[in-house]
């Protein structure tokens, strides 16, 4: 097959997964086909980048050449329809006037006919970055909606008062794949928005699917502030429509803008800022965790979020060297501090995962928004480590919260004698977020030298800013980590809590572990083979090699790849644990941690992680953040149009 | 010399080096407080006791953590002296400290949890220091490496006198003295100050012992860095530092964790960080 | 030789005591006698202690911690039993509560007698601790 046409199977594919799903309600059936789609979607996205090859980038368009014509506007009707009809049921008035203005200036550049004639052979740009995403999207969202089957089931179990529309959810995690897949291969603009649209209300969906009153306040906040986003995306392409080749990605980001075109530049990247939840829209983000885990994991690892710094690096070259670039970079770097704050704060385990998303997002905006080759090489490489760790991140959490019951960090007390496997995983997820040879620390080291040439006052505030968020990722981390590790006595229904998972989520949260292992092991290759040129292609820089592995640090990563859960399993298979025996000032302290206390009585020991009490306030953080870094965004939408 | 030499010899000579000071700073401390005190290989004598001991685990990960702990604490200097970034040589030096913060908290007990956490905090305390100041070691000398540094001509401590006072305040963490020694000290202690090492018996401790001779080595070094001239004079400076980090120990009284971060994230910020800010405005 | 009697760290714990033996058992570390010279070290901490050196006697409420205190000491260990009262319940020993020496309770090695007994006697009973730490040491290893 010819690489245009195995790009529209791929987009087209889940979309029919989607749809052939919505019309089946009878579990057996339904769960055949979610692991039949899923592997037939990887796949297509494997044969997409085999097929793909090692060019540069690939332009086409539909396939016998096909004129766009009125679909773009036909598609936006039914989605603007949609959203003001389930505003109007939910008596909302924010969302439908967001979309009803996008929709007016879609018809309005349709009907004055501002909008150019695209050129029919550059609709569609496929290069490295949408083959990363391709994969990103590919392998890990399938394994996320094959775990979702156990997981849910699991779910409506412990949660009967909460009415199953899985026939729905599933039919929405495959066409959301979908979207995405068309929004990481589109050249036109208007194009690219319909998918980027498309996302936003899926999330909205996904988002609010108990549709308890709590989730539905949650799931408008997020379609508020991404229709906000979505309004400016279409802002942008009316001022970028009366440019010649304006509404072509490629052309577009060619190179550093021009003053003319920095304004639609700044809208755009203000899109990717909310679609990415950094501050002041990370709020979406924090709400969006009270949906079902697996479209937290989905949501917030994979896709959605990543739509956002996808465009980011798009339009990296673009904003290389300009004030609109640093003013966008402070706002992702400002945002991974701030929210690294509010982290360290959070009991939630869900809420920490979150906050630290929004932070690795921060960090991946940060660095788009200086638009160099090491730093847009750093980006793609925590967009790849991130999607892998944060996806096993969030559906071990589920599975650990449909099995225990909570989500609090305190409770997880002792999980390794709980659920010993299950923590190996969940190990495996948080080094891989954290420790120091795996991938994203080696970007952030990475991010870190390359912010060391960022000449002025700048360059030191990056520092600043990366010193103080990264040692604030320790602490939020470690935490979690003793948690994790302390051990105790478990009873016989503890020991039984673990053969309970469901043999879908050992398979997808397996698979995602040895991911990670597996990029961590191939990290060169990765660098070499892929992320390097894309970053030298997209910035046409002389060629270089950006990650010199010598052998020490090759050492380094691979025994810490494999400490801390290797750790956990020896442990797990040494029964002679003495955990009653503990150093309690001479008092007898027994299993179940209860401890003699004065006058015979006795007293269950307590343990309570350290929330910096007193020294940081988590409230007081994101509410700084949020205004700190809405003054930034402002800034910068201000100095696109004043400092041409 | 080749640097894996140096490494090398980090590796063999940096627990003798650790040790001898362990000693000095115990007769030191006595003489202070009016006192003989111990023979100067007692540290020595101690850890091989230690070794000699029966070891009584709470939970078995415990060991493993501990001898990573170690390992990682070795592997941090040898990479420093062997030639690697000096940046990632920070980030193989938390995770070395993580470790141990782990293994205090794998007991699950009260004590040795509250030390963990206390542990946590100094090390949230002390890390963005130890960024801040490889990144303006880098920045200074335009190297990136130890032996790059080394062969810089210009003397860094010269250029940072800001971290060179900074890395005064923040080393008291990793020496473990007053007035920051609040998840473990120097002194024989029990419970809440000493938490962390309260349920390590026998060569659990030692290794815990061990890995403090490693990083007071090396600390040693990174003061090396700041002194790029000349070992020597690396070595000088340290020893003074260390006086002084002993005299400030006998003569100030524990704080609380609150004001350990605020005090030295408060020194990180305005001595490291302005020191910074004017390298980068004066565009070294 | 070995290590233990190079590096001999204690642990103090006072039973029902006037707290006479443990003003002489902190004198001990004052720089008058200061034992740190013999590499002494007063830890707190059973799991880090060699030598458990008890002042005063044994009573109802306090059996359970010295049991506690003795068996969380790895091996090899010894017990000192420092004063008139832990070595016999001294002139408390037909008190209502009291059960009498330390010996009532765990094994004890050395008896160091006096009311209070004297640093130099302390600093005595805990270096023949010391040999029979290296005794045990022998006998175990």
């Amino acid at each position: 097959m010819s690489l245009p046409s195995i790009v529209f199977a791929l987009v087209a594919l889940p979309a029919i997964v989607g749809a052939i799903l919505s019309l089946f309600t009878q579990a057996t059936l339904r769960n055949a086909i979610v692991v039949i789609g899923g592997l037939l979607v990887a796949a297509m996205a494997v044969a997409t980048v085999a097929t793909f090859g090692g060019a540069d980038g690939a332009f086409f368009g539909l396939p016998g050449n096909m004129a766009l014509g009125q679909t773009l506007i036909v598609v936006d009707f039914g989605l603007t329809a949609f959203v003001v009809a389930i505003s109007l049921k939910h008596r909302r008035v924010l969302a439908p006037i967001l979309a009803l203005a996008q929709f007016a200036i879609a018809l309005y550049l349709e009907v004055a006919g501002r909008l150019p004639e695209p050129d029919p052979q550059r609709l569609f740009w496929v290069d490295r970055l949408s083959m990363v995403m391709i994969l990103v999207i590919g392998l890990i969202g399938p394994l996320i909606c094959i775990n979702a089957i156990g997981y849910m089931r699991a779910y409506h179990r412990s949660s009967p008062m909460i009415q199953g529309r899985r026939t729905v959810f599933f039919s929405l995690l495959f066409v959301f794949l979908a979207a995405m897949f068309g929004l990481v291969v589109s050249n036109y603009l208007p194009l690219m928005l319909v998918f980027w649209e498309i996302t936003t209300i899926c999330s909205f969906l996904l988002i609010g699917y108990t549709r308890t009153d709590e989730t539905i306040g949650y799931a408008f906040r997020a379609l508020n502030m991404n229709l906000l986003g979505g309004l400016g995306f279409g802002v942008a392409i009316v001022l970028l429509s009366s440019q010649t080749g304006g509404l072509d990605l490629a052309i577009l980001t060619h190179g550093p803008a021009a003053g003319a075109l920095l304004p639609a530049i700044a809208l755009l990247a203000f899109a990717g800022i909310t679609k990415s939840a950094q501050m002041p829209f990370s709020s979406w983000l924090i709400g969006a965790m009270y949906a079902p885990s697996p479209t937290s994991a989905l949501l917030h690892s994979s896709t959605m979020v990543k739509a956002g710094v996808f465009l980011l690096l798009r339009l990296s070259p673009a904003m290389s060297g300009s004030t609109v670039g640093y003013l966008v970079a402070f706002v992702g770097l400002l945002t991974f501090l701030f929210v690294s704050l509010v982290a360290v704060t959070e009991q939630n385990t869900k809420k920490v995962l979150a906050y630290s998303t929004i932070g690795s997002l921060g960090l991946i905006v940060g660095c788009a928004g200086i638009g160099t080759p090491e730093l847009a090489w750093v980006g793609v490489m925590i967009i790849i480590f991130h999607a892998l760790a944060k996806s096993l991140l969030f559906l071990v959490i589920g599975t650990i919260e449909q099995r225990l019951y909570t989500k609090n960090m305190e409770n997880l007390d002792a999980l390794l004698s709980l659920m010993p496997r299950v923590s190996a995983l969940f190990l495996i997820g948080i080094s891989g977020m954290f420790i120091a040879p795996f991938g994203i620390a080696i970007a952030k080291w990475t991010a870190i030298r390359a912010f060391l040439s960022v000449p002025g006052p700048a360059g030191a505030a990056m520092i600043l800013i990366m010193a103080f968020g990264s040692s604030l990722t320790i602490f939020y981390w470690g935490k979690l980590l003793i948690k994790i590790l302390s051990a105790r006595r478990q009873t016989d229904y503890e020991r039984s809590i673990e053969n309970r998972v469901s043999r879908y989520e050992w398979l997808t949260e397996g698979a995602l572990a040895l991911g990670v292992i597996a990029a961590t092991a191939c990290v060169g290759l990765i660098s070499n083979q892929v992320v390097g040129p894309y970053a030298l292609t997209a910035f046409a820089a002389a060629p270089r090699v950006f990650l010199a592995i010598d052998p020490a640090i090759l050492l380094v990563m691979l025994s810490a790849t494999l400490l801390l859960p290797f750790v956990a399993v020896l442990s797990w298979l040494n029964p002679t644990y003495d955990h009653s025996d503990f150093y309690a000032s001479g008092r007898s302290a027994n299993v179940g941690h209860v401890m003699g206390a004065a006058l015979g009585g006795i007293k269950r020991v307590t343990l309570r992680n350290y929330y910096l009490d007193g020294v940081v306030s988590g409230g007081l953080m994101f509410r700084t953040g949020t205004v700190a870094c809405g003054a930034v965004l402002a800034a910068m939408v201000a100095a696109s149009v004043v400092i041409r | 010399m080749t640097p894996a030499i140096y490494a090398l010899l980090f590796v063999l000579l940096a627990p003798v080096f650790g040790g001898l000071l362990a000693g000095i700073d115990r007769i030191v401390s006595a003489r202070m407080q009016g006192r003989v005190g111990p023979p100067l290989l007692q540290p020595f004598y101690d850890v091989g006791k230690l070794l000699q001991k029966r070891t009584r685990q709470i939970n078995p990960i415990a060991e493993p953590l501990l001898i990573a702990h170690l390992g990682y604490m070795a592997a941090t200097g040898a990479l420093l002296l062997g030639g690697t970034d000096l940046i990632f040589t920070v980030f193989v030096y938390a995770l070395a400290a993580l470790l141990l913060v782990l293994a205090a908290g794998s007991a699950n007990s009260p004590f040795s949890f509250a030390g963990a956490e206390r542990e946590l905090v100094v090390l949230l305390a002390s890390e963005p220091f130890f960024i801040l100041m490889m990144v303006a070691v880098c920045k200074v000398t335009a190297a990136s490496t130890f032996g790059g540094v080394l062969a810089s001509s210009q003397l860094v401590a010269v250029q940072l006198p800001g971290v060179l006072l900074a890395f005064v305040v923040v080393a008291t963490i990793k020496l473990r003295k007053s007035p920051f020694d609040i998840s473990i000290s120097h002194h024989p202690h029990q419970e809440l100050v000493s938490g962390l090492t309260s349920d390590m018996s026998g060569r659990l401790l030692a290794y815990v012992e061990l890995a403090h001779w490693y990083e007071s080595a090396l600390l040693c070094a990174f003061m090396v860095l700041l002194f790029n001239w000349s070992v020597p004079l690396g070595l000088l400076a340290f020893a003074v530092a260390y006086a002084l980090e002993v005299l400030v120990d006998n003569a100030t009284s524990r704080i609380k964790w609150q004001l350990v971060l605020r005090s030295t994230w408060a020194a990180t910020l305005l001595l490291c960080g302005g020191n910074l800010l004017a390298l980068f405005v004066m565009g070294r | 030789m070995s290590f233990f009697s190079r590096s001999p760290w204690i642990l103090h714990y006072d039973g029902s005591s006037c707290n006479g033996c443990d003003i002489e058992v902190l004198a001990c570390l004052t720089p008058l006698y200061d034992v740190e010279r013999f590499g002494v070290v007063n830890t707190g901490n059973p799991k880090h202690a060699d030598i458990l050196l008890v002042t005063g006697s044994v009573n109802e409420r306090n059996i359970e911690i010295v049991r506690n205190l003795y068996r969380q000491m790895p091996d090899p260990k010894v017990v000192v039993a420092v004063g008139a009262c832990a070595c016999s319940g001294g002139i408390f020993a037909r008190a209502y509560n009291v059960q009498g020496g330390i010996d009532k309770v765990i094994p004890v090695d050395v008896y160091v007698p006096g009311c209070a007994a004297r640093p130099e006697s302390i600093i005595d009973g805990v270096v023949q601790g010391i040999a029979a730490l290296e005794l045990k040491h022998r006998m175990t290893a």
